[in-house]
């Protein structure tokens, strides 16, 4: 307990998110969280941007997936909801489902997944995007968390294990 | 610190593959619902091929209509992993549990599965390990004695470990066991030169390791539980 305590202040002090174990190595600790995106209790997030939110899973997500070697992803023109699944990722011998933080119809997938499912690991918040939608509810972006929010959720996630 | 971790066991015997799948199906609806405490599906299959999300059939050797003429079925599912055999005397163990209320990832939760199946292999002296990158499983030598295959929905895990104990291993000549050539499958039989017992007592102690490794403070057992099924459990 001390020494989680210890390592968020120190966490705090130097202005970085620590999103992990703190008890680990914390050369170990840190998941990427960037500002200006919102992010769902899933691990998803979403990038809003005009009328279309981009969406992808978060570094926290892919550190714990381990390495994604095959994606499912649904067709351009078909709908999501919040809180259901619209695709799922396999990594060591584990389907997960993925769900949409929004609601909105798909515009765009990353097709290049299919092909280089790992992107998702290396760029969770850029080359790794899952995809894209008009939001059919732009309301719903706000009862999602932002990056100190999640940032905090994470910790608190790992901690109970 | 989290609070006390209940797991509720359900000892079926032989249970067919699809009535599993319908069961755990319930089950994962009612966990996420919070209906049902985490629960631990422990079994058996009549001779069943599994396939994966992947699809992987290629690694099917034998024409799928062959496969009534062995005596098995063969299943597509939502679970990772390749294509795997199931039979009588390999005990799995399906766990219906919530991965976010015990904080853990996907890696982790398979790294426990396969940890599980090398703890119980130690008890008779059989020193397995877990895959190399990219082989979630458990090996002895070049050898796998354990499978895993794994489904998660909305942080809630269904299908799961299969430990070979001593299967009928000519099933897995029809088939590229996980998709990886030149690689033997074993079974405890014949890695270990101690006697085994009862194979009710093997499903025990797999099911004591599982739940010792997740950190679970009281384990409920529930004997004969009811399934949607005609096959009687065979001792």
């Amino acid at each position: 307990m001390a020494l989680r305590m210890w390592a968020s202040s120190t966490a705090n002090a130097l202005k970085i998110s620590c999103a992990s174990k703190p008890y680990l190595s914390l050369s170990r600790c840190f998941s990427t969280v960037l500002d200006g995106l919102k992010y769902a209790e899933s691990h998803e997030w979403v990038k809003h941007e005009g009328s279309v939110a981009t969406i992808g899973i978060t570094d926290h997500a892919q550190d714990h997936l381990g390495e994604v070697v095959f994606v499912e992803l649904p067709e351009p023109g078909g709908s999501v909801s919040k809180g259901k699944g619209f695709g799922a990722v396999e990594s060591v011998k584990a389907t997960s489902d993925i769900n949409s933080p929004i609601s909105g119809e798909i515009v765009e997938v990353n097709s290049k997944l299919s092909e280089a499912p790992g992107m998702i690991n290396s760029s969770p918040y850029e080359e790794g995007w899952m995809i894209k939608v008009k939001p059919s509810s732009p309301s719903e972006l706000e009862s999602l968390m932002g990056s100190k929010e999640y940032t905090k959720f994470c910790e608190e996630e790992d901690a109970s294990h | 610190m989290r609070g006390p971790l209940k797991l509720e066991v359900w000892k079926m015997g032989f249970v067919n593959y699809l009535d599993a799948l319908k069961l755990q199906e319930k089950l994962v609806s009612d966990r996420k619902l919070c209906r049902i405490p985490d629960t631990l599906l422990s079994l058996q299959h009549p001779p069943t091929y599994t396939l994966g999300k992947r699809r992987t059939d290629h690694n099917l050797l034998i024409p799928a209509s062959e496969l009534k003429n062995i005596g098995a079925e063969l299943h597509y599912t939502q679970r990772g992993g390749d294509i795997t055999f199931h039979g009588p005397h390999q005990a799995i163990l399906y766990p219906i549990i919530s991965l976010r209320e015990i904080g853990l990832g996907a890696r982790n939760y398979v790294e426990k599965l396969e940890s599980t199946m090398i703890e119980l292999s130690s008890l008779y002296g059989v020193k397995a390990c877990a895959g190399q990158k990219g082989e979630t499983g458990v090996w002895v030598g070049e050898r796998k004695i354990g499978a895993i295959g794994v489904r998660i929905s909305h942080g809630i895990t269904s299908h799961g470990l299969a430990f070979n104990i001593d299967p009928e291993l000519k099933y897995f000549k029809h088939i590229v066991p996980c998709g990886i050539t030149d690689k033997e499958v074993t079974s405890l039989r014949r890695e270990t030169s101690t006697m085994l017992p009862s194979e009710e007592v093997i499903h025990e102690q797999l099911i004591s390791c599982f739940a010792r490794l997740f950190g679970y403070n009281t384990v409920v057992w529930k004997e004969n539980p009811s399934i949607l099924s005609d096959h009687e459990e065979i001792a």
